[in-house]
């Protein structure tokens, strides 16, 4: 159907002049991407709660004969993970000055520290020192730290395919928004990570 | 055109008909033994009164809302011919008359709701009281069946009976539940609310009836494939009544008199229900299924699924997946003569 | 005369005051010009034909009529369901459906109608006309909307395979623990159940997603927050509903029944810490948000459509929106009355009890604004309103019973009986289906461009009104004379033979009204009266655009003076110009006040949603089998991820580029 608007129109004014890629809140896909945190972080925070409840069964935790969880390859990671803010933080700052070498350049490295904290997330796994199907003190811990690692996983992913994509193909600009999307993304990663390591790590020493 | 006489005739009857229908469904709707409506103890009364008083306060706002906006589409409908009226600026001196009726109304509902609000804690509260009590019963859930237990200090004593429960009126009785499988629920509308048994929980139920009598209690859970054939009969005996049940119930099946019944007997020893089934006094020791000590003297067969008669236990004990299909029962190929000495001996066990 | 585009705020500051666009003299456009942005406009937004067009398109009025028609043929089926339940229920002791076949066509029956029907439908209903009715040209993210329906779809077809291979769920809607864990529910049923909660959480999400971020960034200038139309309030509270209610479902049988089921955790195993009732309390934290996010949307639809008819502005904008909010909130405060008969402390139960009855006043405000503007409006009664009617007639009796219930002593006797199942009904038929049947035949015209028979609609909407009262009224009294859910037969002596045959022969009602709505649907689609763009007068934006509005929705987009944009402004339109037509472009503004803030290059057609949806589909059925399937679906899942990442930024335009304070054009 190409009949126009059936009411006559007037025009108050042009939009033309408006810029058309847009950095951090003003841009639909920082928006999306808040939107993404927003429901993972609330799952996150559901099964901490849920692993709080399941506490309630046990008289002590971890529960009797299971050993306390080890901290040495989590916590190496956590300070892996959080150094790795930094590239990803001068990636965005790059990507604002719409500078591509230097995007590039960060992108890089910030894939390469990154992809070691999936691996070691396999092993932080078996730090727990308890399998899931164990107990369902197992059954909390796997699912609270696995859940935030398949997140870590799609999340480096991300990155992986945006850095492979600005070293093997000519990007579009607006490329640079996405790039800020990305490291945006990744300190939330970051964060979330940290209740976490706490909650199952650091917990079970504490109370 | 006048209506003919025959026609009249045929509204009146036509009414009159419709209106017994709905007072027989009135009626029948407020009594039975397995329902709400009619309550056989102090706790369900009460609980009657805030329901009725909850019906009758909702039914006028009902009407109140239906009317009004019937009243409105009735009465401001547009009456012109034109297609399309234009549109109603509404002058600020109405505006401010609305503004204050619904504020009234909304105040109205908050008013309503608190009161509704006290009224049911006040019922709560009574009900959540946890009174003394002389009897406790363990009532434990499995798919499809009740296992009941009558629980006294000395544990010599305890009674262990399945698929029916015997209560005294006048006093309250704790009911322990507990499942053994899945989610089920205890309810008997009558006397009380229903009550869930969870398993790897203990929860308490207090019956508190003084109308004796026979009610009808059904599992409330989904509880899976045979969920709507898991219903007991809660018998309320009078005191007196109650306390010589108890000690008839809780002396040791006799020895049958006659032959065929001793019969029956060897066949349920020596045959696979003893493997299942248990009666007290008797070296049939089986957990699976429901204790037979007392199957003689039950109302029902199968969780109230059947009456209890000869034909029916009969059909049972050969085929129970034709009655309740997926039950944990197989079929026992027994027939003439030993089923029928099979049964006569279960109609010992009173 | 003034150049006007200096005239609109500079894009680089936050603007606060409120929305008004400074003084600029309107210039009318030429008709020939307009003619002639539209054909071009219309190659610019039109997805491709054919096969390929059809499973590429990302459309937003494409994607939403499938998701409408789709859940559409959900209520039949959930329908037809529910008429063999009724069948097997009418008479004591009937062999319609042995126990094993009515426990999956109950659970499919409320399976379908809560995931498949209720929350599909009213999504879409926002997906398809929230952007028209903020004035954009599509909705924020166009593939992510497709992949939404697709996932969607796959979940669809999951079930009704199973139910056809005598695999479908069995376990009930609510699947509790432990008779849908590994011990008593052996088998892949409750499997097919788990997963395909996760296919239509997907999809709700997405849309959400959605309709949140149109919402907040793509308003027509002038919009600001206290101007958006009471619909997309509702749809926008609804889709912040779904996103802190739905990932409890998800996780609750993806990540914990499917994996006690599959790997052997032990979340509700009590023998190893595990815990029953923590099934219920996750379950039911999403179930209750749930009921209202099926509802909310339903009220959304009855504002607009009281206004047009009774040609008045709504009394009590304000009150509606706060409701709608208030709604939404206290709906994640309610859920253990679903749990009144387990062993939670009083206590705790009585904070519910409170709860549950206070949420009724926000709902009442609503009611109460709609009779004043009925009231001091003038009527006339179509078959929308009519329908608008039998929402006062059904749903305030459902919302009583709801306070009642929300007494837990009351409770305790009627949990789990007819009277919850006349409850629900009551309120989902009445304040869900029957606006949404109104919602229908209010915006038939502008998706179809021809209006629905007012004669053989009135016949429905009575004869629902009617069939749905009739089916439901006397479940109360069953459940109050003792007879439980969810039970296949009962006995004669019950005496619950004669009500039981009333309902079934209600049922039978219900169902010839639904099949008047498919006839009057199908013939009005090919032969009704043309309706043209705005055949009711009414005052939204969507009415502002030809029936059925093109591909590209508005050739210009329209200002915003007020709340009722049409009826503020009359004729001639208010509109700016200036988004390009030989490329995908939409308008973005701001949050608050809907300022036109920067121009977006859209995306166009694409297979990656479908691919997507296929992997997905791979991975949560898959699963089901081995749990090796997730390893495969998430390698899948990256590829996918590759490919339309690749697609995304295939080309490379010069763009006008705004960061760190200025403006730069760059490729």
């Amino acid at each position: 159907m190409t009949t126009p608007s059936p009411t006559r129109q007037e025009s108050l004014g042009s939009v033309r002049d408006l810029p058309t890629v847009t950095f951090g809140h003003r841009s639909l896909m920082w928006w999306g991407t808040l939107g993404f945190m927003t429901i993972e972080g609330w799952s996150l925070a559901l099964i901490a709660a849920m692993y709080f409840y399941i506490r309630q069964n046990f008289l002590t935790w971890p529960p009797i004969t299971i050993p306390l969880p080890s901290v040495t390859i989590p916590t190496i990671n956590l300070v892996l993970m959080v150094a790795s803010v930094v590239p990803a933080w001068l990636a965005d700052r790059a990507a604002r000055r719409l500078d591509v070498g230097a995007v590039k350049l960060w992108l890089l490295i910030s894939t390469l520290m990154s992809l070691p904290i999936p691996i070691l997330r396999w092993y932080e796994l078996w730090s727990l020192n308890v399998r899931w199907d164990t107990n369902a003190y197992g059954s909390a811990a796997w699912l609270l730290v696995g859940s935030h690692a398949t997140l870590l996983i799609l999340d480096v992913a991300d990155t992986v395919g945006l850095t492979l994509f600005y070293w093997f193909k000519r990007m579009p600009i607006k490329a640079m928004s996405d790039t800020s999307d990305n490291s945006f993304y990744w300190y939330f990663m970051v964060a979330i990570w940290l209740p976490v390591y706490l909650i199952v790590y650091v917990g079970p020493y504490v109370f | 055109m006048a209506r003919g006489p025959r026609c009249v005739e045929h509204a009146r009857r036509a009414s009159r008909r419709v209106a017994s229908g709905i007072l027989a469904v009135a009626v029948a709707g407020c009594a039975g033994s397995q329902n709400v409506l009619d309550p056989a103890g102090p706790p369900n009364r009460s609980v009657n009164h805030l329901f009725w008083a909850m019906l009758i306060v909702s039914s006028i706002i009902w009407v109140a809302v239906v009317v009004a906006a019937l009243w409105a589409l009735i009465s401001r409908r547009r009456r012109t011919r034109e297609d399309l009226e234009p549109v109603v600026i509404v002058p600020n001196e109405r505006h401010r008359r609305e503004v204050g009726i619904v504020t009234g109304l909304v105040g109205a509902t908050v008013v309503i709701l608190l009161l509704f609000l006290v009224y049911d804690f006040t019922v709560g509260r009574a009900l959540a009281e946890r009174p003394s009590r002389t009897l406790t019963i363990e009532l434990i859930g499995h798919q499809w069946w009740w296992e009941v237990h009558y629980i006294d200090p000395d544990p010599s004593k305890l009674m262990v009976d399945a698929n029916e429960l015997h209560i005294p009126a006048g006093e309250p009785v704790q009911v322990k539940l507990s499942s053994q499988d899945v989610i089920h629920s205890f309810w008997v509308p009558n006397i009380i609310g229903k009550r869930d048994l969870i398993p790897g929980y203990t929860s308490s139920l207090f019956l508190d009836a003084d109308k004796p009598g026979v009610y009808h209690a059904q599992c409330a859970e989904f509880c899976g494939l045979e969920h709507a054939k898991m219903a007991l009969p809660v018998i309320v005996h009078s005191r007196a009544d109650f306390t010589a049940w108890l000690a008839e119930a809780r002396s040791p099946a006799a020895e049958p008199s006659d032959s065929s019944a001793a019969e029956g007997k060897k066949i349920f020893l020596a045959g696979t229900c003893s493997s299942c089934h248990a009666v007290t006094g008797v070296e049939a020791y089986g957990t699976i299924g429901p204790n037979l000590t007392h199957i003689g003297s039950r109302r029902t067969i199968a969780a109230g699924t059947l009456p209890n008669t000869r034909g029916n236990l009969g059909g049972w004990i050969v085929d129970p997946q034709s009655i309740k299909p997926g039950a944990r029962m197989p079929s026992n190929q027994l027939a003439g003569k030993d089923l029928r000495n099979l049964i006569d001996y279960l109609e010992t066990l009173k | 005369m003034t150049n006007p585009a200096r005239r609109l705020p500079p894009n680089e500051s936050a603007v606060t005051e409120p929305a008004a666009l400074p003084d600029a003299t309107p210039v009318t456009l030429n008709e020939d010009v307009l003619i002639d942005d539209a054909r071009r406009l219309e190659m610019t937004w039109r997805d491709g034909g054919g096969l390929w067009g059809w499973l590429t398109t990302v459309d937003h009025k494409v994607i939403a009529r499938r998701y409408i028609i789709t859940a559409f043929l959900m209520f039949i089926a959930g329908g037809l369901e529910a008429g063999m339940m009724r069948m097997q229920l009418a008479r004591p002791e009937n062999t319609f459906l042995g126990p094993d076949r009515y426990n999956q066509i109950f659970t499919t029956h409320g399976t379908t109608m809560m995931f498949l029907f209720a929350v599909p439908i009213m999504t879409a209903m926002g997906l398809y006309f929230v952007p028209l009715m903020v004035g954009a040209r599509s909705i924020a993210f166009p593939r992510l909307n497709a992949f939404g329906y697709y996932t969607y779809l796959m979940g669809v077809i999951f079930l009704y395979v199973s139910l056809f291979l005598n695999m479908a769920p069995d376990a009930g809607w609510t699947a509790y623990v432990p008779l849908s864990g590994p011990e008593y529910s052996p088998g892949h049923r409750v499997d097919v159940w788990a997963q395909l909660v996760t296919f239509t959480e997907i999809a709700a999400l997405a849309a959400a997603v959605n309709i949140i971020v149109t919402t907040f960034k793509m308003r027509a200038p002038g919009m600001s927050l206290n101007r958006i139309p009471l619909f997309v309030w509702a749809q926008l509270v609804v889709a912040f509903m779904i996103i802190f209610a739905m990932p409890a479902v998800a996780i609750a049988s993806t990540l914990q029944l499917a994996s006690d089921r599959a790997i052997a955790t032990h979340w509700f195993n009590p023998a190893e810490g595990g815990d029953a009732l923590l099934w219920q309390h996750i379950f039911w934290f999403f179930g209750h948000p749930e009921v209202y996010i099926i509802f909310l949307p339903g009220l959304g639809f009855i504002t607009p459509i009281v206004e047009t008819f009774c040609r008045r502005r709504v009394f009590g904008y304000t009150a509606i929106v706060l409701s709608n909010i208030t709604t939404g909130f206290f709906a994640f405060g309610l859920w253990v009355h679903h749990m009144f008969a387990t062993p939670i402390p009083e206590l705790g139960q009585s904070l519910f009890t409170a709860a549950s009855m206070m949420i009724a006043i926000p709902t009442g405000v609503q009611i109460f604004c709609w009779l004043v503007t009925m009231f001091s409006g003038r009527p006339r009664l179509t078959t929308a309103m009519v329908l608008i009617l039998g929402f006062f007639i059904t749903f305030v009796n459902g919302g009583l019973t709801g306070v009642m219930l929300a007494s837990v002593g009351f409770d305790k006797q009627v949990h789990d009986t007819f009277f919850v199942v006349a409850h629900l009904h009551y309120v989902l038929l009445g304040g869900a289906v029957t606006p949404l049947f109104a919602a229908f035949y209010f915006w038939f015209p502008k998706v179809t461009g021809r209006l629905m028979n007012e004669t053989l609609g009135k016949w429905q909407a009575w004869l629902f009104i009617i069939g749905v009262n009739l089916t439901f009224f006397p479940m109360h009294i069953l459940g109050l004379n003792g007879m439980p859910r969810r039970i296949y037969t009962y006995l004669s002596q019950t005496g619950w033979g004669p009500l039981n045959a009333l309902v079934s022969a209600g049922a039978v009602i219900i169902v010839v009204s639904v099949t008047l709505f498919i006839v009057n649907a199908a013939m009005s689609w090919r032969s009704g009266l043309l309706a043209g763009a705005n055949p009711w007068d009414s005052y939204g934006l969507e009415w502002a655009t030809p029936s059925p509005a093109p591909s590209y929705n508005f050739l210009n987009t329209p200002v915003v003076l007020g709340r009722h944009p049409l009826w503020d402004t009359g004729s001639p339109l208010p509109v700016v110009t200036g988004l390009r037509t030989d490329r995908r472009e939409v308008l973005v503004t701001t949050t608050f006040d809907a300022q036109p803030d920067h121009r977006h290059k859209h995306p166009t057609a694409s297979i990656w949603p479908l691919i997507m949806a296929l992997v997905m589909a791979e991975l949560w059925i898959g699963s089901i089998f081995t749990p090796w399937a997730v390893l495969g679906g998430v390698g899948l899942t990256l590829l996918c991820m590759l490919g339309w990442g690749w697609q995304s930024t295939a080309e490379t335009d010069v763009e006008r580029v705004a960061t760190e304070g200025r403006i730069v054009e760059a490729a």
